[in-house]
Order: C-alpha cells, then structure tokens, then sequence
C-alpha cells in the first residue's frame, strides 16, 4: 500500500474519529474543572481509568452490557468528584491564596500524588495486569471500511456528549452561568453567580464524563491501573488548542489530535505514538506559553 | 525572618549534626560492608539531586517534574561512549550535556508559567525518554551490560563529591545576591524585574547550575548498573522522588532537603524491596498532604513549633 493510499483509506479515517472523539469527551471534563477552578486535575486520566474499571466489572462480573452500566458509573464519577471538591478543593481554595501562581503549581503536585494514589492503590488491589474484554466486537462493513460494533458506539456516545455539553454551555442558563465563571470568575461573582455551586457542579460534570469516557475505552483496548496518564496529556492538548469552555472548538482539536496520532502513527511506526503525543503537547505548550490566559487577553 | 538567640542556637546544633553526618558518611566505605555502601551511595545521590533541584524550583518557586531528564541524559552519555571515553572525562561531560541541554530548552520553557511549567518540564523529559527509547528500538538495542565498571568504593567517593558539591552549591546560591535575586522573581516576578532583576537570564542561570549535577550523577550511577535499561535511567518516579524529599524538608536552604532526603530514603529502604506498591502509596501521599496541610516541610513545623515556644505568653490562635 503506498503513502497515499494509506492516507486515503476509510479505515483510518474511522479510526482517527475514534480516537479524537474519545480524547474530546476526556478533555471536556479536564476543561470545565481547569476553567472554573483554575486547578490543573492531573489525575483526570486516573478517574478515566477508573471508569474502564468499573464498565469491565459490570461486564465481566455482573454480565451488565458496558452501554448500561456507562450512565450509572458516571452517576458515581459525579458523586465522587462532589465528593472530592467538599472534602479537598473547597478547603484548599478557601486558604485565599489561590490566586498566586505558586499555589497553582503546589495544586498541581497535590494532583499529581493523588494521581500515584490512584494508579498504585489499583494496582495494589486490582494486579497490575492489562485487562480487556470483548463486547459487541461484530464488524460492520460500511462502502469498504470495515468496524467493529464497539468502536462504532464509541464514537456515536463520545460524539453525541460532546455535541449535548456544547449545546448545555452554549443555550441552558445553567450552561451560560458555567461559561462566566469560566470567562472570569470574579466578574461572575459579582454579578451574583454562586460560583461555589458553579464549581460543585462542574467537578461533578468533570469526573462524571471521564468515567463514562472509561466505560467507553474499556470497550476498545486493554487497560492497566496505569494508562490513564497519556489521557491526562492528551486532553491538555485539547484545551490548549481548543480554548477555555470552549467544547465546540475541543472537539475540533480533539479530532486533530486524533488524526495526528492515528496519521502519524500509520506513516512511521507504533514506537512514536508517545513521542507523537508528548511532542504534540510540549509543542502547543511552548507556542501558548501562558495557556489560555494570554489568549483570553487578546481576545478580549 | 530575624535572627533569634533561639534560632542561632538551633543553627549550630545543625552545624553539628551536619559535620557528624558529611564525617560518617565519608568514614563508610573503611568501616562497613558492600550492602551499607551501596545503602550510602543511594542516600548521597538522592542528596544530589535534591539540594541540586532546589537551585532551580525552591529558590525560583518554578516546579521542575521532569529533572529526571539530566539524570538520564548523563547516564546515557556514559554508556554510548562506555570504553571509548576516559570515564572522568565521560562523567564530566555528562555534566555538561545536562548543562547544555538546559541552556537550549531553558529559554523557551522557563516563560511558561505556575501549573504550565510543571506540567512541561514533565512532557519535555517525557519525550525526550519515548524520542531516546524508539531511537535505540530503531536501532536494535535496547538494553547494554557494561563491563569493566570501577569498583563500588570509587563510585561511592565520586557521589560523595557530587553530593557534596550540589550542597555547597546551594548553601552558596541561597546566601548570594543571585540567590535573593531568584527569591524576589519567586515572590513576585514582576515586581522584581521592575525593580531591575535580570529574570529571563537569573531564571536560566538557575536551571543550567541545577541541571548539571543531576547530569554527572546520573553518569556515576550508570556505572553501577552492569545491566542498562533506557527506561530506567529517564523514569519519571526519579523527578517525583526529588520533589517529595524537597517538599518534606522544606525551607530553601540546605537543610530542608537533607532531612526530606534523609527522611524518605529510609521510608524507601524500609518498603522498597517489599512493598513497592506500598512505598509509592506513601509517596502519593506525602506529595499531596505536604502540599495540602503543610507547605513549608519539616523546616516549616520546627520553625513554627520554635515560634510557639518562644513566645508562650501569646494565645494559640
């Protein structure tokens, strides 16, 4: 198969979809706690894998379809992120220096020992062995491109969460109100927002959609208590990219991202997936030096 | 904060400790077996890397997450050119690998900010470890027995010069001008450039001195491995470790990160071999309850406790 052929083939194409759309439903989580709290939740990615935990119990313990289970576990992501944020968050940011950027990195480092909580007390408890099961794995021939029934839910419940929180921040109240907090949380404050109950909710709406996006990778590939890290990356990109709140433009850079991992992956070798997905991040990273914030000026 | 009776008190009882551990720690090697020497050669090179971190992240408030980067660059520079360098001459260009490898990324990283550069300094060692990784998986070798190591004495002297080295280091840069021209951009980065502190070339300044220990030490230990695995030697745990000795010492001086140091590598020694899944539980958690409950380590709570103590008329708050 020559290089164009390659570029041109469906199966790509449906692959890249795959993984974009799964990488925008992480990072729409990861996005709407950063930017109402401005706490960089590093261990995102650990409550994704914790989801694929959860869906590959129901299925193999409980003989659940991972399509069913998916709302429940992403009921307990929401009541485990609101637990989260009563118990830590809120404490932490009430210490009122939660403006200094140094704080903002000390934050970081609480997220990333809470990360190496999570990853290791799994691996404690659950083995550090890869897990996978198989559901719904009948492929589907559509004009030449052949999918498996799995990637195919996939995509359509990444894509259509996705396409609802857009359509949640862009027409409901509740979603205009996130979206201020979002913009500039002082601003919204005075103006009479409940930014705390703004916060709860989003923490919730965050950890909900990263275990439902578990459920859902549960499905596709083999999982470890340790390959939530890479989704932490990869939906920081999304951010980067795609703006503060803004999901619309997420999905679009998700999409992105996925095309250059599944391309890029395709033309040299799966070696250079993780130097694809690091060089991609430490690139965005170098050209936004600020993240969002400075762009947020300029748009303003 | 000024100084006390109190606190100069305290200050030579440290002294004192201090001069006892440099002197046990160099007698080791004639007194001990090869297990303990090998136990000290891994507490003089958490030494290292700690104190040599601290150059940059305590004294510039700038959160490195990826020095595991230096480490691994000097340990894969002593193996590529294993018997075909002088081994001091290896080792010292190690230190100026990490050296120049800083100088060249420190530019552009170091204007990223708070969150962002944490975050960075993680994926740019990251890459660098996944780029080095499919370079030798190209090539067809992963992994290297070296033979003809130096004895273990040799290497535990020559970490014991490095450790000492990064600990003069920061006692000197914590006391210089440089050092409170680093603390000011820590407290408030516009402020001090206002006020006429170089940042860009303080901030790079103290990310290449931080970086070039880390390099030669990696190179030392590479010598101990008879067995070399890429992986290892870039292995992100070997950054958070530095951090969490830092964190648990505190302050900004020297002698935060020798009790950190000196406090978590027995917690290793201890669970290690045992329990590694336990060990990294502890870890976890002292990264997160330092951060939450008490920012300013072990140096903070005695400097408080201290502060209680000597005024006892005043009401607990």
């Amino acid at each position: 198969m020559t290089v164009v052929d390659t570029l041109l083939s469906g199966q790509l194409l449906f692959a890249a979809l795959v993984t974009g759309s799964t990488y925008a439903l992480v990072a729409l989580g990861l996005n709407l706690v950063y930017g109402t709290l401005r706490v960089l939740n590093v261990a995102h990615g650990d409550v994704v894998m914790l989801g694929a935990y959860a869906g590959y119990w129901a299925f193999t313990g409980l003989g659940v379809s991972p399509l069913v289970a998916a709302p429940l576990i992403a009921a307990l992501g929401a009541i485990a992120g609101l637990l989260l944020y009563r118990g830590v968050l809120r404490r932490m940011l009430g210490s009122g220096a939660a403006s200094s950027v140094r704080l903002e990195g000390n934050s970081l480092l609480l997220f990333f020992g809470l990360s190496i909580i999570l990853q290791n007390a799994a691996a404690l408890a659950l083995t550090p062995n890869n897990r996978g099961y198989s559901y719904l794995d009948t492929v589907v021939h559509l004009g030449g491109v052949a999918m498996t029934g799995h990637r195919h839910a996939a995509l359509v419940i990444a894509g259509a969460t996705c396409i609802a929180a857009a359509l949640f921040l862009s027409r409901s109240l509740a979603g205009l109100t996130m979206r201020a907090v979002i913009e500039g949380r002082e601003a919204a404050y005075i103006v009479g927002v409940d930014v705390e109950r703004v916060q709860a909710m989003s923490f919730a709406i965050g950890f909900a959609s990263a275990a439902l996006a578990g459920v859902l990778l549960s499905m596709l590939e083999q999982f470890s208590p340790f390959s939530g890290f890479p989704y932490t990356i990869a939906a920081f990109i999304v951010i980067i990219l795609g703006g503060l709140g803004n999901v619309a433009a997420g999905l679009g850079a998700a999409l992105l991202l996925g095309a250059i991992e599944t391309y890029g992956v395709a033309l040299t070798s799966a070696n250079l997936r993780s130097v694809l997905l690091y060089g991609v991040f430490v690139g965005a990273l170098l050209l936004f030096p600020r993240g969002l914030f400075a762009r947020r000026a300029a748009r303003a | 904060m000024p100084e006390t009776l109190a606190s100069a008190g305290a200050s030579r009882i440290w002294g004192g400790t201090l001069a006892a551990l440099a002197l046990a720690l160099g007698a080791l090697p004639f007194v001990a077996n090869d297990y303990a020497v090998a136990t000290g050669l891994g507490l003089l090179m958490w030494l290292a890397l700690t104190q040599s971190w601290c150059v940059l992240s305590k004294m510039t408030g700038y959160v490195s997450l990826g020095h595991v980067v230096f480490y691994g660059l000097g340990a894969y520079l002593v193996v590529v050119t294993w018997q075909q360098w002088p081994l001091w001459l290896a080792v010292l260009a190690a230190g100026a690998l990490a050296a120049v490898f800083a100088a060249l990324v420190g530019l552009p990283v170091l204007r990223v900010r708070g969150p962002y550069f944490v975050i960075l300094t993680f994926g740019v060692a990251e890459l660098v470890r996944y780029s080095i990784l499919a370079a030798e998986a190209a090539s067809g070798t992963a992994s290297r027995i070296l033979f003809g190591a130096p004895d273990l004495v040799f290497i535990y002297f020559a970490m014991y010069a490095l450790a000492a080295a990064a600990t003069l280091l920061l006692a000197q840069v914590a006391g210089s001008r440089f050092g409170h021209g680093l603390r000011s951009l820590r407290e408030n980065e516009e402020a001090a450039e206002t006020l006429g502190v170089p940042v860009v070339r303080y901030k790079l300044i103290a990310f290449v001195l931080s970086a070039a220990i880390p390099g030669m030490v990696g190179a030392v230990m590479a010598l101990r491995s008879t067995y070399f695995v890429v992986g290892q030697v870039f292995d992100p745990m070997i950054s958070v470790t530095m951090i969490a000795m830092a964190l648990l010492g505190g302050g900004d001086g020297t002698r935060g990160p020798i009790l950190g140091t000196l406090f978590l590598f027995t917690i290793s020694e201890l669970l290690w071999a045992n329990a590694p899944l336990a060990y990294m539980l502890i870890l976890g958690a002292i990264l997160a309850g330092f951060v939450l409950l008490a920012p300013d380590g072990i140096v903070g709570i005695a400097a408080k406790l201290r502060a209680r103590r000597s005024a006892p008329t005043k009401a607990p708050e």
